[in-house]
């Protein structure tokens, strides 16, 4: 998932900082309260609220407190999925290349849409329309791309997903590789769409599913009642969902969700205010405020990791040693300062963060080692060294000016001028676009046509807690997609692909673990981008709220939180 | 304006009493407005500020180095506090410094030449389309004189700021606007400036031509056989001077302070350039706790617009004989 870039974002398992008052799952602790409504304000909107086409951070809030997918997360433990939609654990078959999951017998549709009961031929179709250029799913090749019939799947039928009857659900695989393929049925894609429902909304293009949320058939604790796009969204209870099956306690009656203002505004209303917390990350000078003088009313969750895409299919970045002296040349203890400082997160040495599997392997909070990477303020000496020999002889890159396309939000658009202000210490000269969120991301740094030659507010939270997820979609040479991409460096490298096939082949943990590592190294040595930041994600509340952080994805989890007693 | 000036007007009246009164001539025109602005102290003090601004722009690199500040885009990380929040006044950063590290100074010194740049090239800009659209338009009148009075009437109807930020918002990506020509910056913002601010000296200049090509020097010259081009050179161009410049003096601070709105609301001059208003757009995220990254920039903003008004609308009574008190 691509980290929100304005606002801090993400997921990210094992140490759990924030996530207060979470003890007693699924019944009310101590202090929490069934029932009010809760305002969430964000700066920005949501980009798709489809379950079939979700992948950022906002819109999963929304998602997960409205559908259920196959198997999902429990706030305080990103290590384990557990069933959601799914009535048991999936079962993987011993060469690997079929995974079977039993879905829950009593679920049913929100009132108005289907009324029987939801069967698996729903999670297919869900599936399915994942491919099709209606939905275009952004990891749908990545992580179900293995199914037999997927390499040609356009949204029609898929071979390799079978449905011996209304409750089982049996994946064939073309590769052994069932359990990452069993971890990602936690991802959105695998939440029930009736098809017979959903047809008709798919038959224009975008689907109507997604550009009018309110249609959807939905079968979590929430419905979205009300959804104005880039304005407002309201969550009202689903009275057709039991909280007898599901492990979500589900306390607030109503969430409504104001988009579009500015952090620093709905920092200040959130923190001096009533039954309100942020959606998407609060600005610096909000963040300092709590920690100084309103601890309790913040959270920090780890999250994933931010870096400087550098386009490795276009001059100057084609060349290693041009890619390296800019990482050389970075003052990441500048950079992690514009996200906040220290408490913020630490600044990154390579690309899995310290709670991916492998983090150790991959060389820990020391780093592989790399000369380019020793000193976080930044080494112009070796820098100048790798661009002499990348054929600039005074040390300096003299070439013809670069593009930099980031984010105009605060505090991004700090982050972007500081990698400005690194590359012209180097003697590049930057064109420096500042965008809107989206705008960066659609048209391009998601879009390869567009040869943006630097990235710089780019950063991946994985979809769950496997190496394959942290570091298949932004740097295996099959993510390149000419839109959607999400390998943003365009990396297209046959050791590294080889690296990511035998990384995902190995089944035991821990030496599965020490392949990602390795992984991680080689991808770390080809400077496809600068790694500058593990994430902690703040999260404020206000005084009268007690919100639960969901910690795979860094945010508050709306089927956990509640007002205070 | 009080003033005992003897003009030509007045000539007849001291001439006849005595044979031997000293001799007088006729002042010229920069002259007699020189004489007006100086018994205006508001005026002068507008002025010696408006100098003082144009001058600390010019000679920036120097003034910023003579004040021992840092050049305005570099970055000292060590000048933030753990957060990463920008530290207040002090002997080393003289006004504080931003969220980057960069001293507000030298920020506050180079930005008075963004605003000084864009105001005087826009400005200037839209006086030569507006002085052409409406002479043309005033002299030839008829169908010409329609057509461009309806587009001047079409661009006026349009809510500046929401063309300026559709325009430098459009303008801001790819390669630019009009084949490159305007490029993403600052050229966006003069070029929207400009296009805001034309008509109004459009208008002007028509309502003088209309007037003037009907006076008796003009049609002297025409029945002399003098071609249009001639005309309006020799004899309507100079007679809109006066109008002109003033007018122009007068939408000099309303072109600062469009400058600094597009680039408040992030359309305007791009980073890692400084503007006024970028500044203060920025400093609100911090103004409860960086106040120096606000007021500064804000002062700064409010002198320059000030004395350009004071200075412009006594240009204006000192250029308009009508005006005189």
């Amino acid at each position: 998932m691509a980290v929100a870039t304005a606002a801090l974002a993400g997921c990210g398992g094992g140490a759990s900082q924030g996530g207060h008052g979470l003890e007693g799952i699924p019944g009310p602790v101590a202090g929490q309260q069934r029932g009010g409504t809760l305002d969430v304000v964000s700066h920005d909107g949501f980009q798709n609220l489809d379950p079939g086409a979700s992948y950022f951070q906002l819109d999963y809030q929304v998602v997960y407190a409205t559908h259920r997918p196959l198997f999902s997360f429990r706030p305080d433990d990103f290590r384990r999925p557990v069933p959601d939609l799914a009535a048991g654990p999936a079962r993987v078959s011993q060469d690997g290349r079929t995974v079977t999951v039993r879905i829950h017998p009593d679920l049913r549709y929100s009132p108005g849409t289907v009324s029987r009961p939801v069967r698996s031929g729903d999670v297919k179709y869900a599936i399915e329309r994942g491919f099709g250029s209606v939905v275009a799913n952004g990891y749908a090749s990545s992580y179900f791309g293995d199914l037999v019939g997927a390499d040609h799947a356009r949204g029609g039928p898929i071979a390799g997903i079978e449905t011996p009857d209304q409750r089982t659900l049996v994946f064939r695989l073309t590769k052994p590789f069932g359990p990452t393929f069993a971890d990602a049925l936690s991802l959105p894609l695998t939440a029930p769409v009736p098809p017979e429902y959903a047809r008709r909304f798919d038959r224009r293009s975008p689907s109507r599913y997604d550009s009018d949320p309110t249609v959807q058939a939905f079968t979590g604790p929430y419905v979205i009642r009300r959804y104005q796009a880039g304005k407002l969204l309201e969550l009202a209870r689903n009275p057709v969902w039991r909280s007898s099956t599901d492990f979500r306690p589900a306390y607030l009656d109503r969430v409504v969700w104001r988009i579009g203002v500015d952090p620093n505004i709905a920092g200040r209303q959130i923190l001096s205010g009533r039954r309100m917390v942020n959606g998407d990350t609060p600005a610096t000078a909000i963040v300092a405020r709590a920690v100084r003088r309103q601890r309790r009313q913040i959270n920090f969750a780890p999250q994933g990791n931010r870096y400087i895409a550098l386009n490795t299919q276009v001059a100057p970045f084609d060349d290693v040693n041009v890619r390296r002296a800019v990482v050389a040349g970075m003052d990441r203890r500048a950079l992690q300062l514009t996200r906040g400082g220290k408490v913020a997160g630490d600044v990154a040495t390579h690309f899995l963060a310290p709670t991916a599997p492998g983090f150790e392997a991959a060389g820990g909070y020391r780093g592989p080692g790399y000369d380019f990477l020793a000193k976080p303020q930044g080494d112009l000496a070796v820098a100048r060294a790798y661009l002499r020999r990348a054929g600039f002889p005074s040390g300096r890159y003299s070439g013809p000016p670069i593009l930099v396309v980031g984010d105009d939000s605060d505090p991004a658009d700090k982050t972007a001028q500081v990698v400005q202000a690194g590359l012209r210490r180097l003697g590049f000269r930057v064109r420096l676009r500042l965008l809107a969120t989206d705008t960066m991301y659609s048209r391009f740094c998601n879009v390869p046509a567009a040869k943006v030659q630097v990235c710089p507010n780019v950063g991946w939270l994985p979809d769950f807690p496997d190496g394959y997820a942290w570091l298949f979609a932004p740097f295996d040479s099959q993510s390149i997609e000419p839109e959607n991409n999400t390998n943003w460096p365009q990396l297209r490298n046959a050791r590294v692909d080889a690296a990511i096939v035998r990384a995902q082949s190995i089944t035991q943990p821990a030496a599965r673990a020490r392949a990602w590592g390795q992984v991680d190294r080689i991808v770390t040595g080809l400077a496809p981008a600068v790694p500058w930041f593990w994430d902690r994600t703040p999260n404020i509340e206000s005084r009268d709220v007690q919100g639960v952080i969901a910690q795979w994805n860094a945010a508050w989890d709306l089927s956990f939180s509640s007002l205070r007693r | 304006m009080s003033t005992v000036d003897v003009t030509r007007e007045s000539l007849p009246h001291v001439v006849a009493a005595e044979p031997r009164a000293p001799r007088i001539g006729a002042r010229s025109t920069p002259a007699l407005v020189w004489r007006r602005l100086r018994a205006d102290r508001w005026a002068m003090a507008g002025l010696a500020a408006i100098v003082l601004v144009v001058a600390v722009a010019i000679a920036a690199p120097l003034v910023v180095r003579l004040a021992g500040a840092a050049p305005p885009d570099l970055q000292s990380p060590g000048a933030l506090d753990a957060f990463g929040l920008p530290t207040g006044p002090s002997s080393r950063h003289l006004l504080g410094v931003d969220p980057l590290g960069r001293d507000v100074l030298s920020r506050v010194v180079y930005c008075l030449r963004v605003s000084l740049e864009v105001a005087f090239l826009a400005t200037g800009l839209a006086v030569v389309v507006g002085v052409l659209v409406g002479v043309l338009a005033g002299y030839r009148r008829g169908w010409v004189d329609t057509l461009l009075s309806r587009l001047m009437d079409f661009q006026l109807a349009f809510p500046i700021l929401l063309l300026g930020i559709g325009l430098a918002s459009a303008c801001s990506l790819g390669r630019g606007c009009l084949g490159g020509l305007v490029q993403p910056g600052l050229t966006v913002v003069v070029f929207v400036i400009a296009l805001a601010s034309w008509p109004y000296v459009g208008r002007i200049a028509r309502g003088e031509a209309l007037s003037l090509r009907e006076q008796p020097f003009v049609e002297a010259a025409r029945s002399l056989g003098a071609s249009d081009m001639r005309v309006v050179l020799e004899d309507v161009m100079p007679n809109l001077a006066a109008p002109v410049v003033a007018y122009s003096m007068l939408i000099v601070p309303t072109n600062i302070l469009l400058e600094a709105a597009l680039s408040y609301l992030g359309v305007g001059v791009q980073p890692p350039q400084a503007s006024l208003g970028q500044m203060i757009s920025d400093a609100t995220a911090t103004f409860d706790t960086a106040w120096w990254y606000m007021l500064f920039p804000g002062l700064a903003l409010l002198v320059v617009v000030l004395a350009f008004n004071v200075v412009g609308g006594a240009l204006q009574e000192a250029l308009d004989p009508r005006g005189r008190r």
